[in-house]
């Protein structure tokens, strides 16, 4: 409440907590006591917002965890204050608390005894909601996580595998739709294909639902991807609290610089997209309707590499030079198609590895409809990367 | 083929002891469970009491049951059940013990740690958590024990036979006390047949009781 003056909340005519949903306030937690006590968390101080992703990003041993279970109180607050909408959580009771938070873990945890459905029912049922809204609510979470209601309803968590029992594990945290989800590694025992699978599931699946979530994880690339804001701890304390751009361009210190790797630039990649850096009004365009000789002589004029073909606004294909030589008749039938396509909402990563993999230098980028709406060059990609660069090195 | 015909002959004092012979065990087991389980689940919570309560139920396993009789024998003359099904029964209780209590405090235990951890953090409380996951997977394991205390207490009850509790021990103590080898075989075939039954039954259980999701 202190972080702002009445007035400021007078002017947005909104409460604050509105849009602060957990407040770590000077958190600090000792385990033992004496010559062998452990500080775990060491005044930790930041906010999540409501709907934000916070990463809790840190070698093992470093508190992320221990910080997630004081949350729901699994652990005990040595000092400090953690708020929930504003109420401080060691007033509140530990299991109603609970039970307005989803819980993910790592090691999954669904319970063996009980069906796919039994395991979702679990915190409805303490919720004493009656049988025929749980059975809903169910069918519905099941489809949410893409595992057909039908098939998998009645069957013990044996018979799926572990991509499948966590897809459940997320639906059993979300069955009571609490507003926080608290997730401690929660994609860290599955297989590297079916984790970026079910990363990006859970990424469509939040743009929807909007919670607000803490997310422990000691992987970096999990953290860029999943993020709005990254908190990075060093030994019990937090390092820096930013967003993943500015975690990755402007490091606070070399713990936090050698953690996001060397290759931070590249990791950038992953992390903007292809509308931030393409060229919106590219020159090398013809129609279809423009003939061979008069292609090669714009070409040759401007010494294009190739000029892209396009019917109205749809993109037919590439030309150059070699393809219009000796040729008559117009670029409709001598187009040749690009060998991919790249949409606006695509990471630069992407367009970077297709132009490695094809040798071309620039690629037609497609809205979302699939029309034409600019292009993508190397040149275009450094220069996002380099303001992105210069934009935190200013700030 | 003497056995046989003395079982023809004695069918119906077989059948009775046979009886007997049961219904001392299953009550004596009924009030071990009773006893044994919530005690087996409430030393979880206390790692010193449980070596205490398990050291203490050895001790007694280690006691053989004839000499138990003899020390229970003075105690409980106070009462006037010296001998008889009283004595009987507290000694089989006693000996059953061990195997359930040891075998509740050993499953709860061992539940998988991540269970009781996100059962807690779904906001369960300590009595729903046993009730919806740590009784349900331990259950097998409780099962198993009742089946090891219940062979064994079979076996013991024979000898209650001693103190006048009745039951098929009656056949071979007096074919021993008279020589008569038929007896005595009949006696032993008997206990052992009832004996093998009951694990069977026992066994079978045990595989029901098993939540669906943990069967191998």
């Amino acid at each position: 409440m202190e972080l702002f003056p009445l007035p400021f909340e007078k002017v947005l005519n909104r409460p604050f907590y509105e849009f602060v949903m957990i407040e770590y306030d000077s958190v600090t937690k000792v385990f033992g006591a004496g010559k062998t006590a452990v500080t775990a968390t060491d005044n930790v101080t930041f906010t999540i917002e409501r709907g934000e992703t916070a990463v809790f990003l840190g070698p093992s041993g470093c508190g992320k965890t221990t910080l997630l279970r004081m949350t729901n109180r699994l652990e005990s607050i040595t000092r400090g204050n953690i708020r929930i909408r504003g109420r401080e959580i060691r007033e509140m009771n530990a299991q109603e608390l609970r039970l307005g938070m989803g819980y993910v873990i790592q090691q999954i945890g669904l319970f063996p005894n009980k069906t796919i459905a039994g395991n979702i029912a679990v915190v409805p049922r303490m919720l004493k909601w009656d049988k025929k809204k749980i059975d809903a609510r169910i069918d519905e979470l099941l489809s949410l996580v893409k595992l057909e209601p039908g098939v998998y309803r009645n069957r013990y968590p044996v018979e799926l595998s572990g991509g499948q029992q966590q897809r459940v594990g997320v639906a059993r945290a979300l069955a009571a739709d609490p507003d926080i989800l608290l997730m401690d590694e929660p994609f860290g025992a599955i297989d590297p294909i079916n984790r970026d699978q079910i990363q990006d599931e859970f990424l469509r699946l939040q743009a929807q639902l909007r919670k607000t979530i803490a997310f422990v994880s000691h992987d970096i690339h999990e953290a860029i991807k999943m993020a709005d804001k990254i908190a990075i701890f060093r030994e019990g304390r937090l390092v820096q609290f930013d967003t993943p751009e500015i975690i990755l361009m402007r490091p606070a210190d070399t713990f936090v610089s050698d953690f996001v790797g060397a290759d931070r630039a590249l990791k950038a990649l992953g992390l903007l997209r292809v509308k931030d850096a393409m060229n919106r009004e590219p020159r090398n365009l013809a129609r279809a309707d423009m003939t061979a000789t008069e292609t090669l002589k714009f070409i040759e004029d401007n010494n294009f590499a190739h000029v892209i073909v396009l019917r109205g606004n749809r993109v037919l294909g590439f030309v150059s030079r070699k393809h219009l030589k000796f040729e008559r008749g117009n670029l409709e039938a001598l187009a040749v198609k690009f060998p991919e396509e790249l949409g606006i909402r695509e990471p630069l990563r992407d367009a970077l590895s297709a132009m490695l993999l094809h040798d071309l230098a620039s690629f037609p980028v497609l809205d979302d409809n699939g029309g034409f709406a600019g292009t993508i060059s190397y040149k275009n990609i450094q220069k996002s990367i380099l303001e992105l660069y210069s934009e935190y090195q200013d700030e | 083929m003497n056995l046989f015909v003395f079982l023809q002959e004695n069918y119906s004092t077989a059948l009775y002891l046979t009886w007997e012979h049961l219904w001392m065990v299953g009550l004596s087991l009924l009030i071990a469970i009773c006893t044994g389980v919530p005690t087996g689940i409430f030393i979880t919570r206390n790692k010193q009491l449980a070596q205490k309560v398990i050291g203490g139920a050895n001790v007694i396993m280690t006691i053989p049951s004839i000499a138990l009789f003899g020390l229970m024998l003075p105690l409980l003359a106070v009462f006037g059940h010296g001998l008889g099904k009283v004595p009987a029964i507290i000694a089989l209780v006693l000996y059953a013990e061990l195997p359930i209590v040891r075998n509740t405090y050993v499953a709860i235990k061992n539940v998988d740690p991540a269970l009781v951890d996100a059962g807690k953090g779904m906001g369960m409380s300590k009595w729903q958590l046993l009730r919806e996951v740590e009784i349900p997977m331990a259950v097998p394991v409780i099962i198993a024990g009742l089946r090891t205390a219940v062979v064994m207490i079979i076996g013991i009850a024979a000898i209650a036979a001693y103190v006048g509790a009745g039951g098929l021990g009656v056949f071979i103590q007096q074919g021993i006390a008279r020589s008569h080898e038929s007896m005595v075989l009949a006696g032993a075939l008997c206990v052992s047949l009832l004996a093998v039954a009951v694990d069977l039954a026992m066994g079978f259980l045990e595989r029901r009781v098993t939540p669906g999701g943990m069967k191998p």
